[in-house]
């Protein structure tokens, strides 16, 4: 709990810094100015914000970097934290934004369609790895097992965003159906999906993500909308880490079945399915947590690139022109929302892994 | 009741084929613990993993392993799964790695018991009954709890099956009670441990409750003492000599150690490379041994008594199985070996009542 | 070494293509004019016309004589010409990456390891720290602060991958602490430093190494993902991912820029794998002890 904590004061103290010190000062300022603001407007906010110093004379002097007029840094980041703690995040400077641009807002509008994605592809993963590693590792040598391999091994080894294009155009080139190609090619554009990205508040907010909430409100066309875009994006996230959980999950079945309490369990006349799901899977399945926490952490930095090759309007598309503007606010609360998520799995993680494994308790 | 006729066992390694078993010969009685003995290698586990069908996939079995009539080896693996159910258990060697670290151990031992209810249930019952009558005799419960117990037996026998929630309370029943057998203290703690909180000796005690409540008719005790200090060693015997009269099974004690025998067995079997050379009762072989191999073995043993004797060896060495000596695989060795021993196979011949020589110096 | 091949094909197809491609980045300079990137022929540019593929789009534009294997990308420069200047620098990079890494995680892993208490709760603090943004989104975070040049991007996506070097030595440090052998050396008054170096870490590498040559293809597959979003000092650079970047607004007309740079990553990034994995699983019933 207090890991947590230090953490992400540690993190956005040196994001922090790093950021303001590294930068003009101007730039910190930009998140909070309208366009509007007079000078002296303007030199209020700075000295309010704590960025300016209170002896600072005018704005010239302040944007110019007369020495004396900038407050020191770690008062700066105390008045940062101020702000934040009481919801003030700021103007985002993304560039096309309709509607609100406060920085809170922004990100919260996005921040369900990467989740979404998000959630799919780990579903998807462990879906798919733990029966494909599980089968990899009875059938070892055989027929499934080489494939299995072979298939991980190259999934491990391509970039996400190559073959978030290649589906693109094996899909939309190839396998066109009617001139018109049987994915949409990028969630924003595609005709299909419009509807779903374009009209925020058509579907009741129950759980937070368009997907579930389009289904659970019986709207159809919306989620087969929402479906449709995701899965592609999805598949592309979801093939590196299911070749790695693959990989793990057969080489701890493996590991497991060569134990001797296998041997123990099958001179009891279990049934095999019972020796092999239970006995050897609970002890195989100790190493494969243990990653998981990585694997999600993988899937949290590869949705950037998936929803910038799909055009897909999440938050890590957004970080990408948040890094090409410098918005910091933005910066901040993306790098801080995602060290939480991060955090709170690995947590849930090592809890998952006490439970499992009485060992560890004692 | 257990006859095992001509067994061979050939395991297909990448280094070569290996010769383990060379037409093993054995015989089980009823209730009686018969001894195997033998050097490492000399192929004594690997005949108790054929009994109990359990040989890894790359070794073939030829010849025959007859309990009740049928040929164990001809089974399918679903008959053979099942005739470990209610026929077979085994007890191995080291119990930390032989027991699952995530499982409890009461769990272990009851799984079995559990998931295959079908099995058991008869055997469930009957026990439940059996206790629930000692109870009554010695008047330790109040008669109501009894009649309430007695009640739901009878609702269990009526409807035909038990439920999984009813096997599982009448397993746990049974489960304590054999840990008691097995004299572990404080039955219902020990039930919900892990294994890693147990010592060792507690470990093997489990282990062999694990197997006894089953119920078997053959119990294969590999080497189960070999793991363990001295002083638990001694008890983990002392335990056995208590069982044997408790229990309805034939044991078979795979050991290398001539004095576990001595303590705990009726009759003994002398294995060397894969062929038994020798049977015979326990006062018998070690009053009047046959075979050189056997000779070698109790002339081999320190005796605290006769310091002066010098220490006798077995010349030679445990030979490569993959390439193993022509007709009785101990000639190389043998201190008594002639002219037709590298080229004959000795068969297994009585030389007199139950006792029983494979070996060409005696016919 | 037939025996070696008999029993790991693996490890010799990895390692083929491994070599291949390191020999391929040091001749590149004599196959192709190093500076060729440089150069814009803007009348050819888009087109392909090689005869062995054709792509079922319309209208591509066929080059008009001159011959590009695999076509040309949006400044009209030779894609394959691109890619063979590409692989060198993708391979400069991130062996670098992979080898100071290294050598910062043998210094904290075994300082953490060896000295113990606070110094190693702080240590293990600070890699918490670090693992608990995703690598890209770290890489990001730096590259903005810092600005893009190559030496930036280096030392981002070095700053990303440090951490599990430390874990990896560290943890590989503490289990051989344990030795017997390590306790005699210490008995007989060995300092710390010599134990260390001359024992311990030689018995720890070959784990290390196997990560080492496995993160060779991972860490390419990073810095061409931060290229390819945008963190590259200059988008006419010859890099893989920069070329796969130059390429996005053509995927339906041009899919030639993404397909084959993204390609050579993954061939490339393929045979470490298999070489890495072929190295683990000889070294394993070794390691098995």
């Amino acid at each position: 709990m207090f890991l947590l904590v230090f953490i992400l004061l540690v993190i956005s103290l040196v994001v922090f810094y790093l950021a303001r010190g590294a930068l003009p000062p101007e730039y910190s300022l930009a998140p909070y100015i309208t366009p509007r603001m007079s000078d002296a407007q303007k030199l209020d906010l700075a000295q309010s914000l704590g960025v300016a110093s209170a002896v600072c004379p005018s704005y010239s002097a302040f944007s110019s970097h007369v020495p004396g007029c900038q407050a020191p840094l770690w008062s700066q980041y105390v008045d940062w934290l101020k702000l934040v703690f009481s919801g003030n995040w700021g103007y985002s400077q993304l560039p096309g934004l309709v509607g609100s641009t406060k920085t809170w807002d922004v990100f919260s509008a996005r921040f369900p369609y990467t989740a979404q994605i998000a959630i799919f592809s780990s579903v998807l993963t462990f879906l798919i790895a733990f029966p494909m590693g599980i089968i990899s590792a009875t059938h070892n040598n055989k027929l499934p097992d080489h494939a299995s391999r072979i298939a991980a091994l190259v999934g491990y080894s391509l970039p996400v965003y190559w073959f978030g294009y290649m589906l693109q155009i094996i899909f939309v080139l190839y396998l066109a159906v009617q001139g018109r190609g049987l994915f949409p090619s990028s969630g924003a554009l595609a005709t299909q999906c419009a509807i779903c990205f374009s009209s925020p508040g058509v579907i009741p907010a129950i759980t937070g993500l368009p997907l579930l909430d389009s289904l659970l409100s019986g709207n159809i066309p919306f989620f087969w909308d929402s479906f449709v875009s995701l899965i592609l994006p999805a598949l592309t996230l979801s093939l590196g880490t299911i070749a790695a959980l693959t990989r793990i999950v057969r080489s701890s079945m493996m590991e497991a079945l060569r134990q001797d309490y296998i041997l123990l369990a099958r001179s009891k006349g279990l049934r095999e399915r019972i020796v092999v799901y239970r006995h050897a899977l609970r002890n195989a399945m100790l190493p494969a947590i243990t990653v998981s926490g990585l694997i999600f952490s993988f899937l949290l930095g590869g949705v950037v690139l998936v929803e910038t090759v799909f055009a897909y309007p999440g938050i890590g598309q957004a970080i990408v022109d948040a890094s090409l503007v410098v918005d910091i606010n933005f910066l901040e609360l993306y790098v801080l929302v995602t060290a939480l998520i991060l955090v709170v799995t690995n947590l849930c993680v090592d809890m998952i892994y006490a439970i499992l494994d009485p060992r560890i308790r004692y | 009741m257990l006859e095992v006729k001509d067994l061979r066992v050939v395991f297909h390694t990448y280094a070569g084929e290996v010769k383990a078993l060379d037409g093993v010969n054995l015989t089980l009685n009823r209730r009686e613990i018969l001894g195997l003995v033998g050097e490492s290698g000399c192929g004594k586990s690997v005949t108790a993993l054929a009994i109990a069908g359990l040989l890894p996939e790359n070794a073939s079995a030829n010849g025959q392993i007859i309990l009740d009539g049928r040929n164990l080896l001809t089974l399918s693996r679903e008959e053979m799964r099942q005739a470990r159910l209610k026929d077979i258990a085994v007890v191995f060697q080291d119990p930390m790695t032989y027991l699952n670290p995530v499982f409890q151990v009461g769990f272990q031992i009851t799984e079995a018991l559990i998931s295959e209810k079908q099995v058991y249930e008869g055997q469930l019952i009957n026990q439940r009954v059996q206790e629930l009558q000692e109870d009554q005799m010695r008047g330790d419960r109040d008669s109501q709890e009894l009649e309430i117990d007695r009640a739901k037996l009878q609702h269990s026998v009526e409807s035909g099956k038990l439920s999984r929630g009813e096997a599982k309370g009448l397993a746990r029943q049974v489960a304590l009670q054999y840990l008691k057998l097995v004299q572990l203290p404080e039955p219902e703690r020990i039930f919900k441990m892990y294994p890693f909180e147990l010592s060792g000796g507690m470990r093997q005690r489990a282990m062999i409750a694990m197997a006894l409540v089953r119920r078997p008719k053959v119990l294969l005790a590999d080497e189960i003492s070999t793991a363990l200090d001295v002083t638990v060693q001694a008890q983990i015997l002392a335990l056995l000599k208590e069982l044997r009269d408790r229990i309805d099974a034939s044991v078979i004690l795979v050991t290398h150690d001539l004095a576990v025998v001595s303590e705990v067995c009726d009759r003994v079997a002398v294995m060397y490379a894969g062929n038994v050379v020798e049977v015979a009762e326990l006062r018998e072989l070690f009053a009047n041994p046959m075979h050189p191999y056997t000779q070698g073995l109790m002339a081999a043993v320190p005796r605290p008594d006769r310091s002066s004797v010098k220490l006798q060896s077995i010349k030679g060495s445990v030979p490569d199985l993959i390439y193993p000596p022509s007709g009785c695989r101990f000639h190389p060795r043998c201190p008594k070996a002639f002219a037709s021993c590298p080229s004959t196979k000795p068969p297994l011949i009585e030389v007199q009542k139950g006792h029983g020589v494979e070996c060409l110096l005696y016919g | 070494m037939y025996f070696l091949f008999k029993q790991n094909p693996v490890v010799v197809a990895g390692s083929v293509i491994a070599v291949g491609s390191l020999l391929l980045a040091l001749l590149s300079g004599f196959i192709v004019q190093p500076n060729l990137w440089q150069v814009e022929h803007l009348d050819q540019r888009l087109c392909w016309n090689n005869p062995a593929f054709s792509w079922p789009i319309p209208n591509v534009y066929n080059c008009s004589g001159a011959s590009y294997p695999l076509g040309t990308d949006s400044y009209g420069r030779d894609v394959l010409q691109m890619i063979i200047l590409a692989v060198p620098l993708d391979l400069e990079i991130s062996l670098t990456i992979v080898i100071l890494a290294t050598i910062v995680g043998v210094a904290l892993g075994s300082l953490a390891a060896y000295a113990g208490g606070k110094i190693d709760e702080l240590i293990l603090r600070v890699t918490d720290v670090f693992f608990a943004l995703p690598a890209l989104v770290l890489a990001i975070v730096v590259m903005v602060v810092l600005g893009r040049t190559l030496q930036n991007l280096t030392i981002a996506v070095l700053i990303t991958w440090w951490p599990y070097y430390v874990r990896l030595i560290r943890s590989q440090v503490l289990s051989e602490k344990e030795r017997p052998y390590v306790e005699a050396l210490r008995s007989t008054g060995a300092s710390p430093l010599r134990i260390l170096f001359l024992h311990i870490l030689p018995n720890t590498i070959y784990p290390v190494i196997v990560q080492m040559t496995l993160d060779i293809g991972g860490v390419i597959l990073t810095f061409s993902a931060l290229m390819f979003l945008g963190f590259s000092p200059n988008p006419t650079l010859p890099e893989l991912g920069n070329l796969v970047t130059d390429g996005i607004n053509y995927v339906f007309t041009a899919p030639w820029l993404i397909i084959f740079p993204g390609l050579t990553i993954v061939i490339i990034v393929l045979g470490f794998n298999l070489l890495g994995d072929g190295i683990r699983d000889i070294l394993d019933p070794r390691l098995r002890r």
